[in-house]
């Protein structure tokens, strides 16, 4: 499909938003540093302030400030993203793509494989795994990479195949190209569109579930984690304090995940050349 | 034929139109269905014929005005609620068999008995017997009753869709290609039975389809639509035997069938939807200004309804009782021939027929001792240039047609020179591309050959060359080919083919072999001593000649089987000139046969000259 | 009808009952604390340590102990808590009741809710109500189920002080029959109405999108032309094509709300699973959280099946008929 995605992600009016949002978090994220007026690490004996000039967002029940613990807390959740979107796209085409092209006995193996490994809950692996060890950032983008990539290697499979079809043909076209050329010529670009979409969905699932995982307690401590905001706050329910802790985290969460999603959407509708058609006459 | 006596109207499209959006899909739709009649529109994919069908029920999502009454109802204005006593119980429709048509998650039985069941016109157990009386009549077997879509064959799934939409005992009943995506034997049984069934039920059919085959055998009357517009209306059998607007003469052409004889042609261009003038004007060979201009009504014409400025194809050559005596032979003996635009016409016969004689009475070589030529409606009477402009001979040598003394260059040149068209560059120019045209090279080194430098079949390229540098509308080929090698002769006659497809040039070809005759021609005339003995549809005659002459003509032509062939005996030696030129060979002569000439009757556009023969015609 | 391939599942089964059985032995520390929990250590002696050194045959080889510990599976032995003080299948099984009520109402709730909204609004595609249905569920997609969870806590239990604040019934009341019920009742509706906010969002979209490719199919205008009603045509012939994909991933939406109920609980101090895993996993009670890992993972596998067989006989494209017929 030649269809440009910068193209369709700007027109659609979900794209756009995700996209806006996106870098608004983006920003935050790079410019955390500056924009905070305190260090988000450091207590201080101001504890459970309500919001003031010095801290816009009050305090928190070691003296932390709430704004600029905010503002860090955005690097993290985009690292995160970042890391499960590229490591899980990274594993569902190797593997998928390698099922596709070897195909055979190795095929079959893998296959059932991803079938076993998709029916098990990965929040819990994760849960059990955390019981015994407290992972740090990069543990836990590997180990929910590790458990969330198999839906994508079955897309990734599924277009393989179909490429491989293809591929037959254009090998006898281009005189006998061998098998990188046309991989890297052909197989690789036809398979982008669906790469984009598992990078998506794969980062939305990533920062869905380091937030919860934070928010039970499992997280990297050395870092400022959203979630892990969340879960020291709801302690204090009974305190007005959830009105400036609480809340904006939730938040600044949920703006990220939506923004993912819209983006997803856009994305999903641009690759779907039936809902395409529809979406561009109701949504020019 | 024509408006079937006393036969109420069904269902009448008025100025019917429908746009997507901006774009006019049908526009100024006229037509008229009468009560238990069956008529079919033809027209190629995209033309407009599903949304046609989709219009009269009601489905159709874009706007649509203009009138289509139905019972005294304009079907155009009805409420949503209103249809619901209409779809289906008094109008249904056999949609196209294509994936997914039926629900796949509903058996057979269960999708035919549903309209009855939500129509109130039975319970659940009556229309499940019903349903099951219908799947019957469809030659479905039982055992499929509660199948499943998928498991289902084409053919299968084609019979359930007729039998879904009998369901409620219709008035009329649309159904949309029927017989696209069969093969060849399911094909044909499902036309015997669609046939029996809208007999024995005295349904009224619109059937919609590009498949001539079906339409001739299931339809009464035939419309053919082009780029939203009718442009022929009339009884299918005349329509298919005597197409009169170039695009239904063109799609025929396009048609491989059993029947046609004649190598396959394509239209010239592509289909385009126009806001103005006719929309098949630039595809048209006789188009004028004002098609461009003006959208062309469609009217009654001669027992058909025509949509074109020109009332159809018109004739553009027509001899009338032309004679031409060289002392007291009589070698072209009062005859009547008509050419129409964009068609061939072969002339056959064998030599002394006359043929030539012909040939050159038209150029003006020969001056006819009797009669009248017209041109394009208007006789002539001397040959200018103007003639010459628009009427070209090519002849059976070409290197005795081609000057020795001029080279190829000044040899296709010479007509623009003579008629003094363009510069010296231009000239050159257009004698370069007509070169390419008739697909010879165009370099210096060939413009400079001369005459005895160039093979056969490259010097008859070169007079065609010549021929048709004027852009002439009329072709006369005598015996173009005979002087060539076959498989020289093959390629020339699929460069003519090609040339009437891309520039619409109507060609006389005259030749005495009959096998070619047929492979070339729309339209064939048979020649002998003079006469005219035999003409017609070229297939028609081939398949049933009506002439003795005609018949002995084919049996003597050649084949590639290895019977040795009969020669007709001469059953008399008297032949004086008077009577039938043929008495003398004929198996059928009578004692009439040799006191009156015959002429050719005017019954029909198959033709012949023979008593015998009219009486059984 | 042809089974499923029980293989797959077999597989899957397997590979949850090595993950439960290796990981504590791969943790770094003793491997008995490991399998025992943190709190075992608290009443350690010599004698105990020997007896479940024994019981867990940790001085034998791998394969060994992995079959005593099959063999204690199949017996129903899950483990013993040393913090409740109980076994495990005990405690696990006093808590499984509620969120089997919480999951299952809020698995249907949200299933039909979902799918009658994105019949609806596929069927309205492009208009005011379908735009700002679909706007509105993308929003509600972007909140991770426990901020749901909390504010709806915040908002109504605290704020707005109508609805309790946590349990799923009101301790030390002796309530019975219809006064039972309605305390219940009370008490379940805030989890669930956010359990089941987070589940719909996925289902919807789904179900909107799969409804507008249907609606495209011929055979839907075929039966528009038979004159049936709008709903007939909506429900009994796109809406039940549509319908297939959502089944197929029913026991996908399983596990994710297993995993939801899992916050639910604990934002609502909801005595199910979920938050005596929680527990669990603050206390370092190994096989209390082994237990509830098994249980939840036998569900869900149990659960797809379910729906494979199931997804058999609404499509009858899939079977064993089929071959016959294929062409």
């Amino acid at each position: 499909m030649h269809i440009n995605y910068w193209n369709e992600l700007t027109r659609n009016n979900f794209g756009k938003l995700g996209l806006a949002m996106l870098c608004l978090v983006l920003f935050i994220a790079l410019f955390a540093p500056f924009l905070a007026s305190y260090d988000p690490d450091e207590p201080s004996h101001s504890i459970l302030m309500s919001p003031s000039f010095e801290h816009w967002l009050g305090t928190n029940d070691i003296g932390q400030d709430i704004w600029s613990r905010l503002l860090c807390g955005a690097k993290n959740t985009l690292l995160v993203a970042l890391g499960v979107g590229v490591f899980t796209t990274l594993l569902s085409t190797v593997i998928g793509a390698s099922a596709a092209l070897v195909g055979g006995l190795y095929d079959r193996i893998l296959m059932r494989l991803i079938d076993a490994l998709i029916v098990i809950p990965a929040f819990i692996v994760i849960i059990l795994v955390a019981a015994y060890v407290l992972p740090n950032v990069w543990t836990l983008i590997f180990l929910i990479s590790v458990l969330t990539w198999q839906g994508g290697a079955r897309l990734v499979r599924a277009q393989t195949l179909s490429l491989k079809e293809r591929m037959s043909v254009y090998a006898a076209r281009t005189f006998g190209a061998n098998k990188r050329y046309i991989i890297i010529r052909h197989i690789i670009p036809n398979l982008s569109p669906i790469l984009f979409a598992i990078f998506v969905h794969s980062a939305t699932r990533g920062v869905f579930m380091e937030a919860g995982l934070a928010f039970l307690g499992i997280a990297d401590i050395s870092t400022v984690s959203w979630g892990l905001m969340m879960h020291h706050a709801l302690r204090f329910y009974y305190l007005d304090v959830w009105k400036w802790w609480l809340i904006p985290t939730g938040l600044a969460l949920s703006v990220t995940i939506m923004a993912l999603v819209f983006i997803g959407h856009a994305l999903e509708t641009a690759m779907d050349p039936r809902l395409w058609e529809m979406e561009q006459e109701d949504w020019q | 034929m024509g408006d079937g006596a006393g036969r109420l109207a069904m269902i009448e499209l008025r100025e019917l139109e429908v746009m997507y959006g901006k774009r006019r899909v049908l526009h100024g739709i006229n037509l008229t269905l009468k009560r238990g009649e069956s008529l079919s529109i033809v027209g190629e994919s995209g033309g407009g014929k599903t949304t046609l069908g989709l219009s009269i029920i009601g489905l159709v999502e874009g706007t649509v005005r203009g009138e289509i009454l139905f019972d005294g109802k304009n079907l155009v204005a009805l409420a949503e609620k209103e249809w619901k006593a209409i779809r289906w119980n008094r109008i249904a429709m056999v949609f196209q068999n294509v994936e997914n048509a039926l629900n796949p998650l509903y058996t057979v039985l269960d999708q035919v008995s549903e309209p009855i069941v939500v129509h109130k016109l039975g319970d659940r157990n009556e229309a499940t017997r019903r349903a099951g009386e219908l799947l019957n009549r469809v030659n479905l077997p039982e055992g499929r009753f509660y199948a499943y879509p998928h498991q289902l064959s084409g053919g299968e799934k084609q019979r359930v869709l007729i039998a879904m939409a009998l369901a409620n005992d219709p008035d009329l009943i649309i159904m949309d290609e029927p017989t696209t995506a069969l093969d060849a034997l399911t094909k044909v049984e499902l036309i015997n039975l669609m046939h029996t069934v809208c007999k024995e039920r005295e349904l009224t059919i619109l059937l919609l389809t590009h498949d001539f085959y079906a339409a001739s055998t299931l339809s009464d009357r035939m419309a053919v639509l082009y780029a939203g517009t009718i442009v022929e209306f009339g009884s299918t059998p005349a329509l298919l035997s005597n197409p009169r607007h170039p695009y239904t003469r063109g799609l025929l052409r396009c048609y491989p069938s059993m029947t046609t004889t004649k190598d396959l042609q394509g239209i010239k261009g592509r289909i385009e939807f126009f806001d103005v003038g006719c929309p098949f004007h630039p595809r048209c060979t006789q188009s004028i200004g004002i098609c461009r201009e003006k959208a062309p009504r469609l009217e009654k014409n001669d027992g058909r309804f025509i949509a074109c400025h020109r009332g159809g194809i018109i004739p553009l050559l027509e001899l009338r009782d032309l004679s031409k005596s060289f002392d007291s032979l009589k070698a072209v003996d009062s005859i009547d021939l008509t050419l129409y635009e964009g068609e061939t016409l072969a002339l056959v016969g064998e030599s002394g027929s006359g043929k030539t004689t012909t040939a050159k009475l038209i150029m003006g070589i020969f001056e006819a001792t009797e009669g009248r030529i017209y041109l394009e409606g208007k006789q002539i009477l001397g040959r200018d240039k103007s003639f010459y402009q628009r009427v070209q001979m090519i002849f059976q040598n070409p290197m005795e047609s081609l000057s020795h003394r001029l080279s190829v260059l000044e040899a296709v040149r010479e007509p623009l020179d003579v008629q003094k068209l363009g510069n010296r560059e231009q000239r050159e120019s257009m004698v370069r591309q007509i070169l390419d045209e008739v697909e010879l090279p165009s370099s210096e080194t060939f413009l400079n050959k001369y005459p005895h430098q160039l093979s056969q079949g490259e010097a008859q390229r070169v007079g065609i060359a010549r021929a048709l540098i004027l852009n002439p509308k009329l072709l006369i080929a005598d015996e173009p080919t005979s002087a060539l090698d076959a498989s020289t002769q093959a390629k020339v006659v699929k460069l003519l083919l090609n040339l009437q497809e891309k520039r619409g040039i109507s060609m006389l070809f005259i030749t005495h072999n009959l096998a070619l005759a047929r492979k070339i021609s729309d339209r064939l005339a048979v020649m002998l001593n003079g006469i005219i003995v035999e003409e017609g549809p070229s297939n028609e005659i081939v398949s049933s000649p009506l002439h003795p002459y005609t018949e002995d003509l084919l049996k003597a032509a050649p084949t590639l089987s290895s019977r040795v062939p009969t020669v007709p005996e001469r059953t008399s030696e008297r032949n004086d000139g008077t009577g039938c030129p043929y008495a003398n060979r004929c198996n059928k002569v009578t004692e009439v046969c040799f006191n009156e000439k015959q002429r050719l009757s005017s019954l029909s556009t198959h033709k012949v000259a023979c008593m015998l023969c009219t009486a059984t015609d | 009808m042809k089974l499923p391939e029980i293989g797959t599942y077999a597989i899957s089964f397997l590979i949850i009952l090595v993950l439960i059985f290796l990981l504590p032995r791969m943790m770094p520390g003793d491997p008995l604390t490991a399998i025992c929990g943190e709190e075992v250590l608290v009443e350690m002696t010599p004698e105990l340590k020997a007896e479940l050194m024994h019981r867990f045959a940790l001085d034998e080889p791998l394969w060994s102990q992995f079959f005593v510990y099959l063999t204690g599976i199949m017996h129903g032995d899950f483990g013993y808590s040393y913090y409740y003080n109980a076994p495990v299948l005990e405690i696990i099984l006093e808590a499984l009741p509620w969120t089997l009520l919480l999951v299952g109402t809020s698995l249907v709730l949200s299933t039909v809710l979902s799918i009658f909204i994105g019949i609806e609004s596929g069927w309205r595609r492009g208009k005011v109500s379908d735009k700002s249905l679909l706007t509105t569920t993308m929003i509600l997609n972007g909140f991770p189920n426990f901020f749901i969870g909390i504010i709806l806590l915040l908002l109504f239990a605290v704020y707005l002080d109508c609805l309790p604040l946590q349990g799923a019934k009101t301790p030390y009341s002796d309530l019975t029959g219809i006064h039972s019920m309605f305390d219940i009742a009370r008490h379940l509706v805030l989890p669930l109405i956010a359990l089941t906010l987070a589940q719909i969002p996925g289902s919807y979209l789904l179900m909107r999108n799969t409804m507008i490719t249907t609606l495209k199919e011929p055979f839907v205008r075929t039966a528009k032309a038979k004159g049936l009603s709008e709903v007939a045509v909506r429900y009994k012939h796109a809406g039940r094509n549509a319908l297939l994909p959502i089944v197929t991933t029913t026991g996908v939406r399983v596990g994710i709300i297993f995993t939801g109920a899992l916050f639910i609980e604990i934002i609502f101090s909801y005595p199910g699973v979920g938050l005596l895993s929680y527990n669990a996993l603050l206390m370092r009670d190994y096989p209390i959280l082994q237990g509830v890992f098994f249980l939840v993972a036998v569900f869900v596998i149990l659960a797809n099946f379910i729906v494979d067989l199931l997804y058999r006989k609404i499509d009858p494209r899939i079977g064993v008929n089929n071959a016959e017929y294929a062409h």
